[in-house]
């Protein structure tokens, strides 16, 4: 009788928990959706025409068209495409000079001051530049990308090396590691929390900088996708763009975030979000 | 053997941490060093260790000068640093990289059941308390079995149970291996249930002030009056390091107020 009171009990629990996992993502969708539904209800009802500002219906139908008529894939993945070749040097270029300047107080008394002087050039700034210099098809884009993706790679991971716990390279001082042993089984796991960080920030600003090179000639492209809009007077492919590189900035954030967590599943951290 | 040769460490800014030690410490023995606070003992340790380098005088070791850390020569420091990304059996294993995968699962088991963390292996050191993330740290440098063992204040962040507990622990860790024992401490009971031998050191420069032998059969029963004796020793050698010493009027010597105060 206990026993199986326990059980139901348990049982309840359980489910409870299995609820609680899916409520709690739940609660983040609740201002969105409600703040849609407010705007559908206000343009049914007449409150707004819904020109400028189009209700989510609309959206939604402009979005599932382009998808039809493969517009929206064609130019996704043109922007897809840019941001990960510019994502992929950036992080290379950022990773490889934090870490030298990291480690080495000279090279970073010679780089340092100079790269922080260039990182507060803002980035459209460069767009003149680097199309007089590298031409106004991917390469210049793609540059760009890559510039902004460099420098939070570099800060973080220049940061994350200068800081590694002395107590920990002595660790390894005591088990005699040889040079590349210490980067591999000390300082590397030391820094992979502040390096995930990087790349995850790096990537934001890579997003950032795709729209700012595609606004500046291209053909193809979700940054093309906005600037047609705007002169065609369509908001709702404006909108419909803008949703895409939502959903496509947070699924990349979300893979980086994936394919770091079982590195960093031993962090003693305050909060699991 | 282990000789420290006139060893001494002026630091860069002219501290002159440590002047002219010279010990000798035979294979299996447990030295312990104690003394107040900038006395040295700290600086020493690290240069046996080989993590630092002394500016005068030379560390041996079986005919070797130390110059930087030598495989038969492990330490353990006042914090646990266990490596915060690999499990607890990882962490004890560390010394082990070149090892067979075979051997190195067996030592590290053995070396876990030793200081009794067997259950603990696939854990976190996050989700260690102070005293068994020690004993994992322990554990960590007795695996590649070094003939040295160097201790710098090893439980001294730990609650006084705790701290006894590890004492007996080490004791029967020493027991099993026989490595020679080179501990550094502050705390004059730890010293006594330990020792072969203690080295008591003076500060400003570090020197050694004197050497108290302490031949107390083991297990040392802390209650006893041979021990608490020994402890008295010990405490007046101290207070006597620091110039903490009056004499009364019948002739007596005896410390000066605020004499036990030596750490």
């Amino acid at each position: 009788m206990t026993a199986t009171a326990e059980q139901a009990g348990l049982e309840q629990a359980a489910s409870k928990a299995r609820l609680a996992r899916w409520a709690r993502p739940a609660l983040g969708f609740l201002l969105p959706v409600a703040l849609a539904v407010f705007w559908e209800i206000a343009v049914r009802m007449g409150l707004s025409n819904g020109r400028l500002v189009p209700p989510p219906s609309v959206i939604w139908t402009t979005f599932t068209d382009l998808a039809r008529t493969g517009e929206l894939q064609t130019h996704a993945l043109a922007t897809l495409t840019r941001v990960a070749a510019g994502f992929v040097c950036g992080v290379a270029a950022g990773t490889i000079v934090g870490a030298i300047t990291g480690y080495s107080v000279l090279s970073h008394r010679l780089v340092d001051p100079t790269l922080q002087a260039l990182r507060s050039i803002p980035s459209i700034a460069w767009v003149p530049l680097f199309i007089l210099w590298f031409g106004i098809f991917e390469a210049s884009k793609i540059i760009l990308i890559a510039v902004g993706v460099f420098f939070p790679v570099y800060l973080g991971v220049m940061g994350a090396v200068i800081s590694v716990d002395r107590k920990i390279v002595e660790v390894g001082r005591v088990f005699r590691l040889s040079g590349p042993a210490m980067v591999r089984r000390i300082l590397l796991p030391a820094v992979m929390p502040a390096y995930v960080i990087s790349l995850r920030a790096g990537l934001g600003l890579g997003w950032m900088f795709v729209v700012a090179a595609e606004f500046l000639g291209a053909s193809t492209g979700l940054g093309f996708l906005l600037i047609d809009g705007q002169q065609l007077g369509k908001p709702a492919q404006i909108v419909a763009a803008i949703v895409a590189f939502a959903i496509l900035g947070k699924t990349t954030d979300w893979i980086i975030a994936l394919v770091a967590a079982p590195f960093l599943r031993w962090e003693d951290r305050f909060a699991r979000t | 053997m282990l000789v420290l040769d006139r060893v001494g460490k002026t630091y860069p800014n002219g501290v002159r941490a440590l002047d002219g030690i010279s010990l000798d410490v035979a294979p299996g023995e447990i030295l312990v060093v104690i003394g107040g606070s900038g006395c040295g003992k700290s600086t020493m340790l690290r240069a046996i260790s080989g993590l630092d380098t002394p500016t005068q005088g030379r560390v041996v070791f079986d005919g070797v000068v130390i110059s930087e850390p030598h495989e038969e020569i492990g330490i353990i420091f006042q914090e646990p640093r266990l490596l915060p990304w690999l499990r607890v059996a990882d962490n004890v294993g560390f010394g082990l990289e070149d090892c067979p995968k075979e051997e190195r699962r067996t030592r590290v088991a053995g070396a876990l059941e030793r200081v009794g963390l067997t259950e603990k292996a696939r854990v976190w050191p996050r989700e260690l308390s102070g005293g068994q993330a020690q004993r994992v740290a322990i554990a960590r440098a007795l695996v590649p079995r070094p003939q040295v063992l160097l201790l710098d204040e090893p439980f001294s962040a730990l609650d006084a149970f705790t701290r006894a507990d590890l004492q007996d622990h080490l004791l029967g860790l020493w027991a099993d291996l026989k490595p020679t024992l080179v501990m550094v401490t502050h705390d004059v009971e730890e010293a006594i249930v330990l020792a072969d031998r203690i080295v008591v050191m003076r500060p400003h420069p570090g020197r050694v002030y004197e050497e108290i032998k302490c031949d107390l059969p083991r297990p040392r029963d802390r209650q006893s009056a041979a021990f608490d004796f020994a402890k008295r020793r010990v405490l007046a050698a101290l207070d006597r390091s620091l110039d903490r010493l009056i004499v009364t009027d019948d002739g007596e010597t005896r410390a000066a107020a605020g004499g036990g105060l030596w750490w």
